[in-house]
């Protein structure tokens, strides 16, 4: 009787809330479709629709993907009894408004254009906020430990002008707080999450390094800690030929997204293929969950059902828009 | 001594009615949680939901009827006053104990399960029969005690 019921109504809500999810059939007729306006006519009778009515242009279905997901976020804080759980989600999004907002500044200050339009409303802060907070340099205010952060990456700039430094920062910044937030947080699959989560990053970053040539003591800075495989280990694959990591990393969950490595002629076509098998991966470690009735863990499944969906929808329209071929978006697709 | 025998079978039929009761009550909060959170999605499911969620508190009813047997066979329920020994209360005080302890977890254990079958018509309603039938296996467990404890009650000679 120790098994603790306080996410009763949590996982039951989001149960019902999974029904609003888009059927495999919808992407079939989104697949089918033949060009954006009649994609676009095909998710308005889904619960995007009363997104795409707001828009004044179809091309900005982003924009209503966005609002979307938004909805679900704000509904879903307000029954979920841990916040932690979808300060998670939403970190990133925080993170690349900043990266937006400090890249803006940088740009100007080169005599460039800022790109304000990229800012998103999904992370945890305001975006008014941020903006008001970065543009002012008053980052007193600014949560998560964004405070120390932000003035770090602007000193960096002032030093070095190094952007992929700036970057680096920033995306440690973001895997620490996840580690920090799951850690307190009493729900061993968050935990997991969050490791996998690094480790896979670790791999992406990887395939993208060696492809870009770089050398270990180059690459070194750009592993995050905190995953399951050690950098060091992960390190060491960079003068391994890429077909032999999954055997180098066999020992490890993650070696399941380089499963199909050994079938690619070359780095390009594997990172291609490993941003889908990252999603495939860390929707499988939180699927898991979906059996426990009572488990926390399903408010993080539900929020990464709805934006693999939402990327899923990316794909699509911004492939249908370019006259992609259908047979390549239907293997860009994630889980359908 | 009658008075200690007397309040040994008191005793007893408290702990079977209290212990059964709450037992359901912790059950019946559980599933109707659960059952809170898909009507908020879907409302048109209250029928179901309902269902499911008066499942768990049939073990206050063993508990009480158990209760009501203990307490008629002591004779406080009117009827002619009987003599009742310490070893005469601590029988019914054990016989009671059955559907108390297997009412109170078993109660729980069937709110748990029923909360899970709440979900699972919340994306399956046509899968409602299946959906019924497990916590009612759960049900089993306490009919069982239930019966232990009527058995052991009519077997105390008075």
């Amino acid at each position: 009787m120790t098994c603790s019921v306080d996410y009763g109504y949590t996982v039951s809500r989001l149960r019902g809330m999974e029904n609003r999810l888009l059927e495999p059939g919808v992407f079939q007729r989104l697949m089918d479709s033949d060009d954006l306006s009649s994609a676009i006519r095909v998710l308005s009778e889904t619960p995007y629709g009363k997104w795409i009515l707001e828009q004044q242009s179809e091309e900005k279905f982003d924009k209503a993907i966005e609002s979307e997901l938004l909805y679900i976020y704000s509904e879903t804080e307000r029954f979920v009894p841990d916040p932690g759980l979808y300060f998670i989600c939403r970190l990133p999004y925080d993170i690349h408004n900043i990266k937006v907002l400090l890249k803006g500044i940088f740009n100007q200050k080169e005599g460039g254009k800022r790109r304000m339009d990229l800012l998103t409303g999904l992370g945890n802060m305001p975006v008014d906020e941020m903006v008001m907070a970065i543009e002012s340099e008053d980052y007193r205010l600014m949560p998560f430990g964004f405070h120390r952060t932000v003035p770090e990456c602007v000193s960096i700039w002032d030093q070095s002008h190094d952007i992929l430094q700036v970057e680096r920062v920033l995306d440690e910044a973001l895997f620490s707080l996840q580690v920090k937030i799951a850690g307190e947080m009493p729900f061993e699959g968050v935990r997991l999450f969050v490791r996998s989560r690094i480790d896979a990053e670790n791999i992406r970053n990887l395939a993208r390094l060696k492809r870009m040539g770089f050398e270990s003591p180059q690459a070194a800075p750009f592993f995050h800690n905190g995953g399951s495989v050690p950098v060091e280990k992960v390190l060491s694959l960079l003068n391994e030929p890429f077909e032999g990591w999954e055997r180098f990393l066999s020992f490890a969950d993650v070696s399941r997204t380089l499963s199909s490595a050994q079938e690619h002629t070359g780095l390009d076509s594997l990172i291609v293929d490993l941003e889908r098998s990252i999603d495939d991966f860390l929707s499988g470690i939180l699927a898991k969950f979906k059996y426990s009735a009572f488990a926390p863990e399903n408010v993080l499944h539900f929020l990464w059902l709805k934006e693999i969906e939402a990327k899923n929808l990316r794909i699509l329209l911004v492939g249908i828009g370019n006259g992609a071929d259908r047979s390549v978006l239907r293997r860009l697709l994630r889980n359908v | 001594m009658d008075q200690l025998g007397i309040m040994l079978a008191v005793l007893g039929a408290a702990l079977a009615a209290g212990f059964a009761g709450s037992g359901s009550a912790i059950g019946v909060g559980i599933a109707g949680e659960s059952g809170a959170g898909i009507m908020t999605e879907d409302p048109g499911k209250f029928g179901l939901v309902l269902l499911l969620q008066a499942l768990p508190g049939t073990q206050g009813i063993y508990g009480l009827l158990t209760a009501f047997f203990a307490i008629l066979k002591v004779g406080l329920l009117g009827g002619d006053a009987v003599s009742v020994n310490v070893w005469q209360g601590l029988g019914v005080l054990f016989a009671c104990l059955p559907i108390a302890i297997a009412g109170y977890y078993s109660g729980i254990a069937q709110g748990k399960t029923s909360a899970a079958c709440i979900q699972m018509i919340a994306k399956r309603p046509e899968e409602t029969g299946k959906a019924v039938i497990l916590p009612a296996m759960v049900e089993t467990y306490a009919v069982l005690a239930l019966l232990m404890s009527i058995i052991l009650l009519n077997s105390i000679q008075f």
